[in-house]
């Protein structure tokens, strides 16, 4: 809708509105600022009296940041790259090729996308303690000390495949040209050449908004992060770290620091979501709509 | 976008495959097995994981939830029937109230607060320019780690040196201890998921919007309508559907999350923001109560369920009225 004048109610309550979403997040890189005892102090002042650049030091000291940095990157890395794979194998095998029982479970992996992570806390946690010759298991998974929870595996065991992401391929490459495909069959192509060469080239837009999506849930991911973290702490990520830090600490003589961490833990998800924002915003859009 | 992938779904692709079997009558049926089998190799690591961390939990759940079991050696479960829904389910246990209703008030409340503020907002952003930098701005707190999320909120609500109170302090009034009144707690929790979720919902609404044909508004112009009109006549009943995607999907989010009251409040003070969720997590992760925990989970599941039942009941009339 293009009106003649100028919406100055529009400009009024998106701008308000901005303040909101914004303010905390200065809120935070002031206070990260802030020296000893500045934070708690009445009446509250929203700007430091002195730019402590310290305070980020001190975070990355206190919190071991080389180990929660190595588990995030790895647990992220991994479920990207698996969460790609799989998704677009089975995309493949979903949209262009035939073979009995297809429908069932085209709509098997549908169902999958109605159940909520919650619901496999509990057993999926089981399981991996429980897992055969793991972590001290015998060959029945049991007897170890904790089976596949104290490998760095169990960061992103469950995240390895996505129900949402095959959905998300097959649509995509449903839409492309039989003939493409055709043709280099009978170039004698085989079906893993056509899947490397056409289909992954031809759908890249989309692997990068799914590697997004998948990318910025499994660095932000809490509960899971946390249940592992709790059975072995060389296993905490970065999410998990800044929280038992901000549990550590005296909250007035420290804040500053934990708002410190806070910052470098977001600034890596900031920066990547800033520079591909495109292909997020087109996921949440075709993930709103599936 | 859900009509593009609707055609999609009908481009199904038979003809590729039978065109080519055709060509080479001799070695159809072996062309097609060998087909199948790559098909079925492709399809093979997404279909062992979901084996595993699909169906198998599922199952496990399920057993889990009608046994009493200690939590070291799988022999010992013992099958006790529907006696952990029955405890859990009384009247006199905490899990029905305050716990679901806590979860129902703060899947509600937050729910409400995301779908006022996004309507508005979505429709604000629409007739200003530069669209793409205010909904990036609404859209900050998504990709925020919800540990992060919850410890700036729980600084902000801080009634010594918090900006909240300092903001009120400055007006005069006196400080309020948000996350410590158990009368407060709640709608704090509520307010900070609500300002988690609506760029998602703006971002979903303004796709909606701008499925509105203009031509709807310039005739609604020629015919004298104020702004005002135009948004109660036009734009809310024809982003029914939308709105009505939000909502659902919205309300399914809310009752399962509670990693925002992990970090905020504990689920204190005493019950007064713990949820069904968090509940399920301590039950089992603190006190070694598998039984009990695996049926919370299924009853917060059921609920899902049925709520999600209602999304494609709603979206099968949609479709209706759309063909």
């Amino acid at each position: 809708m293009k009106p003649r004048r100028t919406p100055w109610f529009s400009y009024l309550l998106v701008v308000a509105g901005a303040v909101i979403m914004v303010v905390p997040f200065l809120d935070m890189v002031m206070t990260s600022f802030k020296g000893p005892g500045e934070a708690g102090r009445l009446p509250y002042r929203f700007l430091p009296e002195k730019f402590h650049l310290d305070n980020y030091l001190a975070a990355l000291e206190q919190l071991n940041m080389g180990l929660l940095f190595r588990n995030s990157v790895i647990m992220t890395a991994v479920a990207v790259a698996s969460v790609l794979l799989t998704s677009s194998m089975a995309g493949y095998a979903l949209a262009k090729l035939r073979f009995p029982g297809r429908p069932i479970v085209f709509r098997f992996v549908l169902a999958t996308m109605m159940f909520p992570p919650f619901l496999f806390l509990i057993p999926d946690f089981l399981i991996l303690t429980n897992w055969p010759l793991a972590g001290g298991n015998d060959l029945l998974g049991r007897g170890g000390d904790g089976g596949l929870t104290t490998s760095v595996a169990a960061l992103f065991i469950p995240f390895l495949v996505s129900g949402f992401g095959i959905f998300l391929m097959r649509q995509f490459i449903v839409s492309i040209p039989d003939e493409v495909i055709e043709a280099a069959r009978i170039d004698g192509a085989g079906e893993f050449t056509i899947w490397r060469h056409i289909i992954l080239p031809q759908t890249t837009p989309v692997l990068i908004t799914l590697g997004l999506l998948t990318f910025v849930g499994t660095w932000n991911e809490y509960v899971w992060s946390l249940l592992i973290s709790t059975v072995n702490p060389d296993l905490m990520t970065l999410p998990v770290g800044i929280q038992l830090l901000q549990s550590y600490l005296d909250p007035n003589q420290t804040l500053p620091i934990v708002m410190a961490g806070l910052v470098i833990s977001i600034v890596p998800v900031l920066t990547i979501f800033l520079l591909l924002q495109k292909y997020y915003i087109r996921g949440v859009m075709i993930s709103g709509l599936k | 976008m859900a009509t593009v992938l609707h055609e999609n779904e009908q481009r199904s692709p038979r003809g590729g495959a039978s065109r080519r079997a055709g060509s080479v009558p001799s070695g159809m049926a072996k062309a097609r097995r060998r087909e199948a089998i790559v098909a079925y190799a492709f399809l093979s690591p997404s279909l062992l994981f979901f084996a595993i961390f699909l169906i198998l939990p599922l199952i496990f759940a399920v057993v889990l939830a009608l046994s009493a079991w200690g939590g070291f050696d799988l022999t010992q479960i013992e099958f006790v029937g529907l006696d952990n829904f029955a405890e859990i389910l009384n009247p006199a246990s905490t899990f029905v109230a305050p716990i679901l209703v806590n979860t129902l008030v703060f899947a509600a409340g937050s729910v409400v607060l995301t779908l006022v503020a996004s309507v508005v907002l979505a429709n604000a952003i629409n007739r200003l320019r530069f669209q793409g930098f205010w909904r990036t701005l609404y859209f900050l707190p998504i990709v925020t780690t919800v540990a992060a999320v919850g410890n700036i909120w729980k600084y902000l609500y801080e009634p010594s040196g918090g900006l909240i109170n300092g903001v009120l302090n400055a007006l005069g009034m006196s400080s309020v201890r948000f996350l410590a009144d158990p009368d407060t707690a709640l709608p704090s929790v509520v307010v900070v998921q609500a300002w988690a979720s609506l760029g998602t919902a703006i971002l979903i609404l303004t796709a909606g919007l701008k499925n509105i044909p203009e031509t709807y508004y310039e005739a609604a112009e020629l015919d004298g309508a104020g702004s005002w009109r135009m948004f109660w006549n036009i734009t809310l009943p024809l982003l029914r559907p939308t709105l009505l995607f939000v909502l659902i999907t919205q309300v399914i989010a809310g009752l399962q999350s509670f990693a925002l009251i992990i970090v905020m409040t504990g689920g204190g003070p005493g019950d007064a923001t713990n949820v069904a969720g968090f509940e399920m997590y301590q039950q089992a992760f603190n006190f070694g109560m598998w039984g009990i925990a695996s049926a919370m989970a299924l009853v917060l599941f059921l609920i899902i369920f049925a709520i999600t039942l209602l999304q494609l009941w709603l979206f099968r009339q949609r479709g209706e009225e759309t063909s």
